[in-house]
């Protein structure tokens, strides 16, 4: 069915995508990361994915930048290789709003591979204790403009994920396929207590059963992100021990469903569990997370992934993972309910 | 709904409490032996350990004397009772004894454990708020948990399984509250942990009016 080929290509679309587009060019750190007011410092920035080296059209700028009227332009730089670059800054002897100490973002904007940016690069600091009467003019003698963004397809660079951002279009759309598939779920529940025909119940317990399935595969891929972000697979953060404990209760639905003699018996309770397991879900995933401190993004206070994060080239290939996983979980819940209909009418169960 | 079969369906649960004492004896030591076997465990009880091995004593006690609710009565009898009366107002009439029986049953394990092991408690007012709202989201989720167990046979094993994954957003924020009568974490604005406790419980008492008609059909 067209549905079927559908989720094949939006899968392989996004694993192609996903794996092979190239990140942006970034600022991985600066060193030295401070510097003293009047002076003249050497900082060497080390790049991930950039071209420093490569001869281009125009010419590469460098800036130290503080906010949006004050901005170091490097006095002079040189490229040593693809990935370091040395620039000299003449530190003015005041800064701005007469500030004793202030963070400056590193900005290197490249003609072909566009600009990139490192938050708060170099810690400057003001201890001289002579103070001039008026701002140094190399505050807003090069203001920052006309950089060049990126042209073609790539996406964003962000330190401390670098790579793993690609983990974005596996591991959330396995979130987004376990709720489809436990709402699924719940859905046939009502209708088998609505109706009690053994479809109904056939189909429930099918959707359950793969949305397990992806509950387990979105905390593997998730271990992965933790073992590179976090540093070990498992580190008891709330949210995952949350996620372990909303796939015991589907164990337990399972458990419940074949504990009775009667299938008709079991089947009807499960069902009332099923309403009802779901319904705590929604704290468990949602509410608990909140009330304790964790690493995970979306979680006290930390942003979720999808605001500023996720820009128009991750879009593209996103919500067509999403897509392509979800009807992908939807054809196994089929073959799943298939088979079950074969192995009933072996079994003798009408319906 | 029929209200007014209520007072007498929960009359009917004191009556079968007292002239079953054996029962509530046997849960009330449960809790003594539990406390001692805790506090031999462990010699020194830190507050925070406290604080944890306080909500699992209640837990454990409040599972093993609900879990009785169904099953201490045959089921031709409860049958009978379903015909004579409303089945949600029958089961309302359950969750509210067992929020007064848990409320009794933790509040005597509080004064046993206290004894052994101290009162590191510093907010005794928000303290028992705590143990009141303990006790109702308890009752609400293990009598309804205990309804379905009740129909297998392997019930105890299912009721544990069963309800602990349920019982966590509850019992969760219950430590956190509790923390904060203990004044472990400094946290002025539990307002909001109370408002989540009872908005559960609002919704596990909706839930459980509209699924238990389903239940209690053989």
């Amino acid at each position: 069915m067209w549905w079927k080929t559908l989720s094949v290509v939006l899968i392989l679309y996004s694993l192609c995508t996903g794996l092979l587009v190239p990140l942006k060019s970034g600022i991985e750190r600066a060193e030295p990361a401070y510097a003293r007011s009047g002076q003249d410092v050497n900082i060497r920035f080390y790049g991930y994915n950039t071209f420093f080296a490569k001869p281009s059209g125009e010419a590469v700028r460098v800036w130290l930048y503080a906010d949006e009227a004050h901005a170091l332009a490097a006095r002079q730089f040189r490229a040593i290789n693809d990935t370091i670059l040395e620039a000299v800054f003449s530190m003015p002897v005041n800064l701005p709003d007469g500030k004793q100490t202030v963070y400056l973002n590193a900005i290197i904007d490249h003609p072909a591979a566009g600009a990139s940016l490192l938050p708060s690069a170099v810690e400057l600091r003001q201890d001289t204790g002579t103070v001039a009467a008026a701002l140094d003019s190399a505050w807003t003698a090069h203001p920052v403009e006309n950089l060049h963004v990126q042209s073609g397809f790539s996406f964003p660079y962000q330190n401390v994920i670098y790579e793993s951002i690609r983990n974005t279009y596996f591991h959330v759309p396995m979130w987004f396929v376990l709720l489809f598939l436990f709402g699924a779920s719940v859905v046939y529940s009502v209708k088998y207590l609505r109706n009690p025909v053994p479809e109904n119940d056939r189909r429930a317990s099918a959707y359950a059963e793969t949305g397990l399935l992806f509950g387990v595969l979105g905390l593997l891929t998730g271990m992965v992100w933790a073992k590179y972000t976090w540093g070990q697979p498992w580190s008891n953060d709330i949210k995952q021990l949350m996620t372990a404990v909303a796939l015991l209760i589907y164990l337990a639905y399972f458990i419940l469903r074949r504990s009775f003699e009667e299938y008709e018996k079991g089947a009807r309770l499960a069902a009332v569990y099923n309403i009802f397991a779901f319904a705590s879900l929604v704290p468990l995933l949602y509410i608990v997370p909140r009330m304790f401190a964790s690493l995970h993004p979306g979680a006290t206070g930390n942003p979720a992934f999808g605001s500023q994060d996720l820009d128009n080239t991750m879009r593209a290939v996103f919500y067509p993972a999403i897509i392509g996983w979800t009807l992908l979980g939807f054809w196994v819940a089929h073959l799943r309910i298939r088979y079950q209909r074969l192995y009933d009418r072996v079994m003798d169960i009408e319906g | 709904m029929n209200w007014k079969s209520l007072i007498p369906l929960l009359h009917k649960e004191f009556l079968l409490e007292f002239r079953q004492r054996y029962a509530i004896s046997g849960i009330v030591l449960y809790v003594f032996s539990m406390v001692f076997v805790v506090y031999i465990a462990s010699i020194r009880v830190t507050p925070p350990v406290w604080n944890v091995l306080f909500w699992l004593i209640v837990l454990f006690a409040s599972i093993n004397a609900v879990v009785k609710s169904f099953v201490q009565e045959s089921g031709a009898r409860q049958l009978y009772y379903y015909q004579l009366a409303d089945p949600v107002a029958l089961l309302l009439a359950k969750i509210i004894y067992n929020a007064l029986l848990l409320f009794v049953l933790s509040a005597l394990a509080f004064a046993a454990y206290s004894l052994v092991a101290g009162n590191p408690v510093k907010d005794p007012a928000l303290f028992a708020l705590v143990l009141v709202l303990g006790s109702l989201g308890f009752s609400i989720a293990f009598t309804f948990i205990a309804s379905i167990a009740a129909k297998a046979n392997n019930s105890a094993t299912l009721m544990a399984i069963l309800s602990f994954p349920v019982i966590l957003p509850i019992l969760l924020t219950l430590v956190r509250l509790s923390s904060i009568a203990l004044r472990l974490i400094q946290d002025t604005s539990y307002t909001r942990d109370i408002l989540n406790l009872l908005a559960i419980d609002a919704i596990l008492i909706t839930l459980t009016f509209v699924l238990f008609p389903y239940i209690w059909k053989d």
